[in-house]
């Protein structure tokens, strides 16, 4: 196949099905809170209906960076696709876009001059605490398998099996840091509703829908990098129960666990991140 | 027409053509990827600076009379 289709394919594909997801999980996590909830497809409605409603520029935004910054998270999340599923490239580039994504979060909040986005803006900064976990769980693949490239990954629980089973405590990390960027999640503090909806509150219209498109991105290249990396050599229906079945597993703990205050959803992290790496390299040693 | 409508219009003809250039001719790899990094982007972002609804000229005046209680 012609590489751009390949890359629009998979863009579009990584869109809808991040949407989906992010619909059920409001499904989910309504119908365990005695609620009817709102269709699955309200996500992707939205982010539709956002492009077409009117849209307004804040007189204390900072133009044009006010609206560069929305194209720069789009930017990001379609070169994690290229990454990923396109070419099964280097997991470190995951982990820069992944590091870009806080700074975009950063920056979102402090050019829209809301108090609540730069509240949001400041703890982007205090959540990059939560990049620990990410990157320990980088290390501790590479001392496991002796590669960081993803088609590398592949090959090698082709031989010995999934990684899931060899170094579990580096797949529970990584799940924590996917549910850090779910919505409602408790360590989603940087769109936590005590201060509206965060870095986003003063992006309206089509920004908001811009940003809600990359978002789904996002969720979608998260759950497929964890499912590519602690599960190996996956068919297309695995990857979609695999996601199906994590968005619902953290739709109930968000629809459970009150959202966390900053300091409190840091730590929890970093304890995350410490029983992992010490448990990791004690299972590597044994 | 106002500057951020022509702004649009440029980029949103500027992205789609990058983008269907690289359909048809198949360059090297390392274009391909430059294209898909800016040119799918600002593509979502034009179009939809291009298809957002305006208020009418009437609405205008009477949101910048509304009290801006400041930050």
């Amino acid at each position: 196949m012609n590489l751009m289709t390949n890359i629009l394919i998979n863009v579009i594909i990584a869109f809808f099905i991040g949407s989906l997801l992010f619909g059920l999980q409001r499904k989910i996590m309504a119908r365990i809170q005695g609620r009817p909830g709102p269709p699955i497809i309200q996500h992707i409605l939205h982010t539709f209906k956002f492009f077409i409603k009117e849209s307004a520029f804040p007189y204390t935004a900072a133009m044009p960076f006010y609206i560069a910054i929305t194209a720069m998270l789009s930017m990001i999340w379609v070169a994690a696709v290229i990454v990923g599923p396109v070419t099964g490239g280097s997991l470190l580039l995951i982990f820069g876009i992944y590091a870009v994504h806080k700074i975009v979060e950063h920056n979102a909040g402090s050019s829209s001059g809301s108090p609540y986005g730069k509240l949001s803006c400041v703890r982007a900064v205090y959540s990059a605490a939560a990049e620990i976990p990410l990157f320990a769980v980088l290390v501790i693949i590479y001392f496991k398998t002796g590669t960081m490239n993803i088609t590398g990954l592949i090959n090698y629980q082709t031989v010995h099996g999934p990684l899931l089973y060899a170094i579990p405590l580096a797949a529970l990390m990584f799940f924590v840091l996917i549910m850090s960027k779910a919505p409602y999640s408790p360590f989603a503090i940087t769109k936590g509703k005590d201060i509206v909806s965060g870095y986003e509150t003063e992006h309206f219209g089509l920004l908001r829908g811009y940003l809600m498109m990359s978002e789904s991105i996002a969720w979608y290249m998260l759950l497929w990098v964890f499912l590519t990396v602690f599960l190996g050599p996956i068919s297309i229906p695995v990857y979609l129960i695999g996601m199906i079945v994590m968005s619902s597993i953290i739709a109930f703990i968000n629809a459970t666990t009150p959202l966390l205050n900053p300091n409190h959803s840091i730590m929890m992290q970093v304890t995350f991140a410490f029983i992992g790496i010490v448990g990791s390299f004690a299972l590597l040693m044994i | 027409m106002d500057k951020l409508k022509t702004t649009s219009w440029i980029l949103l003809i500027a992205s789609f053509a990058s983008i269907v250039y690289a359909i048809i001719f198949n360059p090297v790899s390392w274009i391909v990827y430059a294209i898909s990094l800016v040119s799918i982007p600002l593509f979502i972002l034009s179009l939809g600076l291009v298809t957002m609804a305006k208020g009418s000229k009437d609405e205008e005046e009477e949101k910048r009379r509304e009290p801006f209680i400041g930050y």
